[in-house]
């Protein structure tokens, strides 16, 4: 048998892993896109109009209707910075809320008028249930420092190990739990009775699970998740071991948790079972609920062209048909969800823009300059290490 | 390359005339092709999948503008083709600049499990990303070289000598492996 002979049946046979799956996973997306588009004759005589409809098609009403009856599509090469003139600074939040900005020179609050106040020279910071207090870390240190006393620090304590990924309790806002070195650990809301969780743990900021009781989930070194009652440090459930994750995020009603890692995403209900998991490509990544729902954007960052794509998940026992919400060259670094849940705060790194998207009607808010707001420059590093990590907009009334 | 045939062309037709199960049997008919031959390429299966699905997704943003007379597979390989090679160079350039590179997935080698085909994935992933569009193109989609040169915009000349270098290096691989 000739070598082209044997190459030729030897390739028939190879399976790429995944094809099917892949499959499954793509045809929603093209549908969307193909539901989307507009005829070409239109279309050329329409192109202005087009970019309006495009961003009117974007901002999705999708994300709280039905998704059967969600009027939704693709908008890649349409909604662009070229579609969206950004406004040159932040005057105004378009929802009520008060946000807290983690950047390369430390944690900023930004309130409804546009007022920012950086809030010292903090490495981190995160809100205290009601924004009353943020919770920031630098080196050794713990500290609860209050925003509208130009950070006036209330308590501090320090550890031996490097302090970070705080967080508060949402519900009565009484515990602190946080990272010291490779070791868990919780303090009462006051700086009170600070002890260890757990010595060992993965390096993913927990996360308090709303409307439990005092319930912390976190990840093990060998990437298992686990949810334990803080007050008797009991484990009400562990996972399997799996990609050791960047970012728990849980739903508003406590009842689902997404476990974002570099190349995965795994979706659990409350007792920690999986719904649904999906691999992810190596990029920029972050989630956040929908407010008062189950479903999710997701970024998801393509290698292949260099775009971050938003779309609308469920976290069900099916991920539901990926919906996008919009996309864009680059890299997306941020989401946070309004108070109101009517917009969505998107950061686009290399364009050095936050984008507001409104999740309920057909705007897009772009707004430019994001690293110098927050006291960068050009010559602290490129876009990727000086903008804005983190941001959280606060608070959500009670579901 | 031959014309397509009478379901293809009442899918295109079905497409542009806003039938999404038309779209879906296009869809699912050149998926598996067009997935295959940016794995065999680019040799990550993320990134395949990503080559892939943005390939429909240019094909589904320009499908009013497809001739329905001509054939859907070579206007889809040509895009998926010359991104695997794109995605190809720009990891080589990043291993070069020495970034963290996650490992690649293994070749199923199907059913089967020919001996043959784990020597050819090895081998196939000796080449350069050119070569192995160039045998990928020829060997698993059945291009002949003057559609491929027209395909990848190169001289028939160049096509001939990247499968005659893929082929010979393929070839001393598939010899040690019948020893």
């Amino acid at each position: 048998m000739s070598t082209e002979t044997e190459l030729r049946r030897a390739l028939q046979r190879i399976q790429a892993p995944d094809e099917l799956e892949g499959l499954r996973r793509a045809w929603p997306l093209v549908r969307a896109a193909f539901e989307a588009r507009e005829p070409v004759a239109w279309q050329r005589r329409n192109q202005w109009p087009l970019l309006a409809a495009a961003v009117v098609v974007a901002i999705l009403a999708a994300a709280l209707t039905s998704p059967g009856r969600a009027l939704v599509g693709s908008v890649r090469d349409a909604v662009t910075s070229e579609t969206v003139k950004p406004k040159p600074a932040l005057t105004s939040l378009p929802a009520p809320g008060v946000l807290l900005v983690n950047s390369k020179n430390g944690p900023w609050r930004v309130q409804f008028d546009g007022s920012q106040r950086r809030l010292g020279p903090w490495w981190e910071g995160s809100w205290s249930p009601q924004a009353k207090y943020v919770i920031v870390t630098r080196g050794h240190r713990l500290a609860a420092i209050d925003p509208n006393a130009k950070g006036a620090i209330r308590w501090s304590l320090a550890r031996a190990g490097t302090v970070r990924s705080a967080r508060w309790s949402r519900e009565a806002g009484d515990r602190v739990a946080y990272l010291n070195g490779r070791q868990l650990r919780v303090v009462a809301g006051d700086g009170t009775g600070d002890g260890p969780l757990r010595q060992l743990v993965g390096p993913t900021p927990p996360a308090w699970r709303p409307g439990g009781d005092r319930e912390l989930a976190f990840s093990t070194v060998d990437g298992r998740i686990e949810l334990v009652e803080t007050d008797s440090t009991k484990t009400r459930w562990r996972t399997d071991p799996g990609e050791v994750p960047t970012q728990l995020v849980w739903s508003e009603d406590g009842e689902r948790l997404l476990v974002l890692a570099e190349r995965s995403l795994r979706v659990l209900d409350a007792e920690g079972h999986r719904l649904w998991a999906t691999g992810l490509s190596v990029g920029p990544s972050g989630a956040a609920f929908v407010r008062k729902s189950h479903r999710f954007v997701l970024i998801r960052f393509s290698p292949a062209t260099g775009r971050s794509d938003l779309v609308l998940l469920q976290a069900e026992r099916e991920p539901g048909e990926a919906r996008f919400l919009y996309s864009a060259p680059g890299d997306f670094g941020t989401l946070a969800m309004s108070p109101n849940g009517h917009w969505l705060l998107v950061g686009w790194v290399n364009a050095d823009q936050w984008l507001f998207l409104r999740l309920t009607a057909s705007k897009v808010v772009a707004i430019s300059g994001i690293v110098e707001q927050f006291g960068g420059s050009e010559r602290q590093g490129p876009l990727s290490k000086t903008f804005p990590s983190s941001v959280s907009w606060c608070c959500p009334a009670s579901p | 390359m031959v014309g397509p045939g009478r379901q293809e062309r009442a899918w295109i037709r079905g497409a542009q005339g806003g039938s999404a199960s038309d779209l879906e049997a296009l869809f699912r008919e050149h998926w598996p092709r067009a997935h295959r031959a940016a794995f065999l390429v680019v040799q990550d299966a993320a990134a395949a999948e990503d080559i892939a699905q943005e390939a429909f997704l240019g094909a589904v943003r320009n499908l009013d503008r497809f001739d329905r007379r001509r054939p859907f597979g070579p206007w889809l390989h040509r895009i998926v083709v010359n991104r695997a090679i794109d995605w190809a160079r720009a990891r080589s350039l990043r291993r070069e600049t020495g970034e963290v590179e996650t490992g690649g997935d293994e070749f199923d080698t199907g059913e089967l499990g020919n001996p043959f085909s784990e020597g050819i994935a090895a081998g196939l992933a000796s080449l350069k990303p050119e070569q192995r569009a160039v045998i990928v193109l020829r060997y698993l989609l059945e291009y002949s070289p003057g559609e491929i040169a027209e395909l990848l915009d190169l001289p028939r000349g160049t096509v001939n000598s990247r499968l005659r270098r893929g082929l010979d290096r393929l070839e001393d691989i598939l010899d040690r492996e019948r020893r």
